[in-house]
């Protein structure tokens, strides 16, 4: 603590800015940590949150998937003696289209049976705001909102609320208030309770609960209950507590997750060079110093203790001001990601609060320091070497030697045979992963030779371009390799990083577009809601008659999407006419000849499975698929693998006809239209308004619009990822200021002689100038060569790991051609302080330094 | 409306007690012999309600209710005639003697039927100061009986008898106390007590002898801890009517709007 006061302080003091740079760096590593993981904690604890506050007292919930349950499933799992208390559940999003007020979560609810499981803590007690609970049930248009709710709309008992429902704009009479918190508070106040036979109709559930919740007999324990309701029930329900909910959202948060999770270490890994860039530094200007303390009796520990509590307290400083910063990101990104969850996976959201997790947060801090002190680390060990009598000699300690250049060569190549081995042995996945690791480690043993190689190649031109600025620049590049190199490899990092999230996002976007083309080849689509993910509402099957005698339209099929739990994971059931499909879309066949799978599946004979489950799962041709179903599971073999993105959790194709038998669920989600020839689109869209949307709510898109809808879509998913690209480019930048600042500060006697004999100002700017840009152009030599190796890895771990998508390598040459003024602009701006820094000092001071 | 609100309106509440010479008889039989006073074949009336909140808010409705069978092996049709939110909205109820009873509820703005799971007892009927168990047909077996004493209710001389329930019946009442008319054997008034403390008191009165049974055409309810008050009143009342059984199935719920 001495050493720390005495020591270090003063040499922090006189390093202002560079310390400041330090800590910044793994300030925006933990900052960008803690802010995306923060959101999707906050989204996921909102929605378990809301979960925990409507379950009430319900232990179990059974339901099947997005299938719903029958009605008279309720009476089977009533009869159960070990169920005291049954009531079913219909549970969706309406937008209230009050100003400022957005979706409302309406639970719909048996009045008369569901006080056993949910406290409805009425307003100044149930008669005074329940008018009349007989009247609630009698009348359809009956709604108990929250006092919040009530509050901040100026509602009362009798006040109208108008929102959308299968039969369009309906009215809606407030005939109770629930007092605030306990289940008020769900969904950030905006809950709306209603009769479950009135929201039937109106959200077209026909005689469907989406769920029943379930209370058990005293003495029954959750095993027992769901054993005896799997019993009663047959093996084609989910029966679990409400928490399972949240799981499986937690679990369609997976893919989302892992992708924030990797680019943020990333990102916390650039910043350890920083740090580590910044300690060698330090420790070579203060060779003298330590050569005194070394020479006054401190030990070899105590130096390196000296150097590591440096970095601990740099790294609590940062770690912290990133905590914070993560935090006030966290608050303005947790609606962005709820909103973003809600369009791609139909599950309704109010993130509006940022949940904190302490651990988490606590953890972060450790992180930030325990990195911090692992950069500083073989500084520190350098430090701790120091001879006294060497720490009076100049100069050698930047030099690398040839024997260190060439271990460092020989583990590098060591660590590119072993990542190809592993990469040959990749199925299994730690190898995978592994493989990645070391070919980002060899290419970090790489980064100072090539960054040297590169300087000297450098050399020619730049004398060419500038004589004497040019020397200068790059012979500082040479002499102080250390200096350098740890910047390059940050800088080469982060590029790599650019350049895989970019290559992802265009083979993403590349891929996602042939799909639309050919898949999403209908004239119309006819959705029950704005958000073509979301099952909220669906359209009765009266309805198909209805859209298929209209005169411009040739062919409907009608699709019904529902999620369903496949081996412990939800994925997308896709019940159509896959007689239709086959004869009327072209898919991209992976597995299975395309005539043959068309004909088995249209026969209700076998399943086709989207690509991306095959890969998750790995099933193949002829593998048997057991699907749970209300009838006790559906067992169908595999006719077909075929490219398909609707889902990333994969999709299983299924003739509707059997949907219906197993799911007894005739409901529609979406209708693909086909118009007849010559009848244009929006003629088409006309004679559907016309025609039946006076009747029902719908939303009667283009095909345009929906390739819109979901490439914009990818773009939005991909976006948030980009976040993180930009917060690595900073990062990037930093370390580039950090080292032009040390760089001058180096050579500072150097720059002060060169001026003393008549060296222009312009001329030591420009020297400035051109290392910047010489550090720049080696990160980006290294950057987009490392990023196409990144990028390789990144489409392998998503294709095995995370997705299972196979996404066609292309390289983002747009992205590496945008980055290349970007960094080299960066680099530059970099260099305006510390070049007039350097041309400013005072000549005195200067030809004093050292 | 619940199979368990039949009952207590078209059973054990609106049945009359017959006078009956009784010499000695002990708590249990005074009750016993209340309640097969009472029984009828089938029974029809035009039913008020009046709830009267706390706040002295008011609210009326009426219905016609019809039921036909046994004790306990019956069934019943409430059908609301007013006010005109609820007009039409229909409950039938089939008991049976041997499980809980069946009920459907028809709600004519939905245009559908539904089951009702009554799971919880102590619940109110529909913003009545009824509860669902008020409402029940209290099987003798399962209550222990004392005397109290003797004492009038409107002038009118009663046993006054405890009941409490036995060793595996559920209630939400620890105790309840009832006053049978000696004239008549018609309960007169019950208080029913959770814990310690009275929570529910029911006045029974206009006591008319209909067809030869002893009814009480006025019972009011009150609530002490929310301090509201219903008032149940049953007019054009008739006992042994003829009736259909196919007049009371889910279908005629649906057909009879």
């Amino acid at each position: 603590m001495i050493l720390l006061r005495l020591i270090s302080w003063p040499y922090v003091r006189k390093h202002l800015l560079r310390s400041i740079l330090t800590t910044a760096g793994i300030a925006l590593g933990v900052a960008l940590l803690v802010g995306m993981r923060t959101a999707n904690d906050s989204v996921l604890r909102s929605f378990n949150d809301t979960v925990d506050r409507i379950a009430g007292k319900a232990q179990l919930q059974v339901s099947a998937g997005d299938a719903g349950v029958a009605e008279d499933v309720l009476e089977r799992v009533q009869a159960a003696p070990e169920v005291s208390a049954a009531a079913p559940v219909i549970e969706t999003s309406v937008e209230t289209g009050l100003a400022g007020q957005g979706k409302m979560l309406v639970l719909a609810v048996d009045m008369t049976g569901d006080r056993s499981l949910r406290n409805y803590d009425f307003d100044g007690g149930d008669e005074d705001v329940i008018d009349d609970p007989l009247v609630f049930l009698a009348q359809p248009d009956s709604l108990i909102i929250t006092r919040e709710f009530a509050d901040r709309n100026g509602l009362r008992t009798g006040s109208k609320v108008s929102f959308e429902t299968m039969e369009g704009a309906r009215q809606f009479t407030v005939r109770g208030i629930l007092k605030a918190g306990g289940m008020a508070a769900a969904f950030g106040g905006n809950l709306g309770i209603m009769d479950i036979y009135a929201a039937q109709q109106v959200f077209g559930r026909g005689r469907r609960f989406d769920r029943i919740d379930i209370g058990l007999a005293e003495g029954v324990s959750i095993e027992a209950g769901t054993a005896a309701l799997q019993r009663a029930l047959g093996g084609g329900y989910e029966i679990e507590p409400p928490s399972g909910r949240g799981k499986q959202f937690e679990s369609l948060l997976r893919i989302y997750n892992t992708a924030v999770s990797i680019s943020s270490l990333f990102s916390l890994f650039i910043g350890m060079f920083i740090i580590y860039n910044s300690f060698a530094i330090a420790v070579t200007q203060r060779r003298a110093e330590i050569g005194i303390l070394r020479a006054l009796g401190a030990t070899r520990g105590q130096i390196r203790a000296l150097f590591l509590g440096e970095s601990a307290v740099a790294g609590l400083i940062g770690s912290t001001a990133g905590l914070g910063a993560g935090l006030a990101f966290a608050r303005s990104l947790t609606g962005v990601t709820g909103r973003l969850m809600e369009n791609i996976f139909g599950v309704p959201q109010n993130a509006q609060e940022v949940s904190l997790d302490p651990r988490f947060l606590v953890g972060a801090l450790a992180l930030g320091v325990v990195v911090s002190m692992i950069a500083a680390y073989i500084p520190a060990r350098s430090a701790a070497r120091v001879e006294p009598v060497q720490a009076l000699q100049k100069g050698r300690y930047q030099v690398l030697g040839a024997g260190e250049n060439r271990a460092r060569r020989w583990a590098a190549a060591a660590c590119v045979a072993l990542g190809l081995a592993c990469l040959w042995a990749g199925a299994y996945r730690p190898l995978a992963f592994a493989g990645y690791s070391l070919t980002v480690a060899a290419m970090l043993l790489l980064a100072p030779f090539l960054s040297l190689e590169l300087a000297r190649a450098l050399r020619g031109p730049l004398r060419r371009f500038k004589p004497i600025e040019g020397s200068l620049a790059v012979d500082s590049l040479i002499q102080a390799p250390r200096r350098t190199s740890a910047t390059v490899a940050a800088l080469m990092l982060s590029l790599a990083l650019v350049i895989g999230q970019g290559g992802v996002a265009r083979a993403s976007y590349e891929s996602i577009r042939g799909w639309v083309d050919t898949t999403l080849n209908p004239d119309l689509f006819i959705t029950a809601t704005e958000n073509i993910a979301s099952r909220g509402f669906r359209f009765p099957a009266s309805m198909i008659p209805e859209v298929t005698k209209l005169p411009a339209i040739e062919e409907t099929q009608p699709v019904r999407t529902a999620r369903v739990q496949f081996r412990g994971k939800p994925v997308m059931l896709v019940a159509i006419d896959m007689e239709s499909l086959g004869r009327r879309v072209r898919r991209i066949v992976v597995a299975g000849n395309i005539e043959e799978m068309n004909r088995r599946s249209a026969a209700g004979q076998a399943v086709i499975l989207a690509e991306n489950l095959a890969n998750l799962e790995h099933l193949g041709l002829g593998d048997m698929v057991e699907i749970p179903t209300p009838r006790g599971g559906l067992r169908l073999p595999v006719a077909g693998v075929i490219r398909d993105y609707s889902n990333q959790l994969g999709s299983i194709f299924l003739d509707r006809k059997v949907y219906i038998r197993e799911f007894q669920d005739d409901t529609v989600d979406l209708f693909r239209v086909y118009l007849r020839p010559g009848v244009a689109p929006e003629e088409g869209r006309r004679q559907i308004i016309e025609g039946l949307g006076s009747r029902r709510r719908m939303f009667v898109l283009l095909n345009r619009d929906v390739r819109d809808y979901v490439l914009g879509l990818t773009n939005q998913w991909l976006g948030m990822t980009r976040i993180q690209v930009i917060v690595a480019v900073l990062v990037a930048v930093l370390g580039i200021v950090n080292t032009l600042t040390v760089s001058i500060s180096d050579r500072r006697r150097e720059l002060g002689v060169l001026r003393a004999v008549g060296g222009l100002r312009a001329q030591i700017r420009g020297a400035v100038w051109l290392e910047a840009a010489a550090i720049g152009a080696i990160g980006l030599v290294l950057g987009l060569s490392a990023g196409a190796v990144v990028l390789y890895y990144e489409l392998q771990v998503i294709q095995r790991d995370v997705g299972g998508m196979p996404l066609a390598y292309i390289y983002p040459l747009g992205v590496a051609a945008t980055l290349i003024p970007i960094i080299l602009g960066a680099a530059l701006a970099a260099a305006i302080v510390p070049a007039e820094a350097a041309v400013r000092s005072s000549l005195v001071e200067a030809l004093e330094y050292e | 409306m619940s199979e368990r609100c039949i009952r207590r309106f078209g059973g054990a509440l609106l049945l009359p007690l017959l006078i009956a010479p009784v010499l000695a008889q002990d708590a249990r039989q005074i009750v016993e012999e209340s309640q097969r006073r009472g029984r009828a074949n089938s029974q029809r009336y035009e039913g008020s309600l009046e709830v009267t909140g706390a706040n002295g808010k008011v609210s009326r409705k009426s219905w016609n209710y019809v039921r036909t069978g046994s004790y306990g092996n019956s069934k019943a049709i409430i059908r609301f005639t007013s006010p005109a939110e609820v007009k039409g909205v229909a409950l039938l109820i089939v008991n049976h003697p041997d499980r809980a009873s069946d009920q459907w509820m028809w709600t004519p703005a939905i245009g559908r039927d539904r089951r009702i799971a009554l799971q919880d007892r102590s619940t109110r009927f529909f913003g009545t100061d009824f509860s669902f168990e008020d409402l029940e047909e209290r099987d003798v077996d399962q209550y222990d009986y004392s005397m109290q004493g003797e004492e009038a209710v409107d002038g009118a001389p009663c046993w006054k008898i405890e009941s409490r329930p036995r060793k595996g019946k559920t209630s939400q009442y620890t105790r309840s106390v009832v006053w049978i008319r000696k004239d008549n054997y018609v309960a007169a008034r019950y208080e029913n007590y959770i814990k310690d403390a009275l929570a529910r008191r029911l006045r029974q009165s206009r006591i008319e002898n209909i067809q030869g049974i002893w009814t009480p055409r006025l019972l009011e309810m009150t609530d002490l801890r929310r301090n509201s008050r219903t008032a149940l009143s049953f007019e054009k009342l008739e006992y042994n009517v003829p009736m259909n059984d196919n007049d009371f199935t889910v279908q005629a719920l649906r057909r009879e709007q």
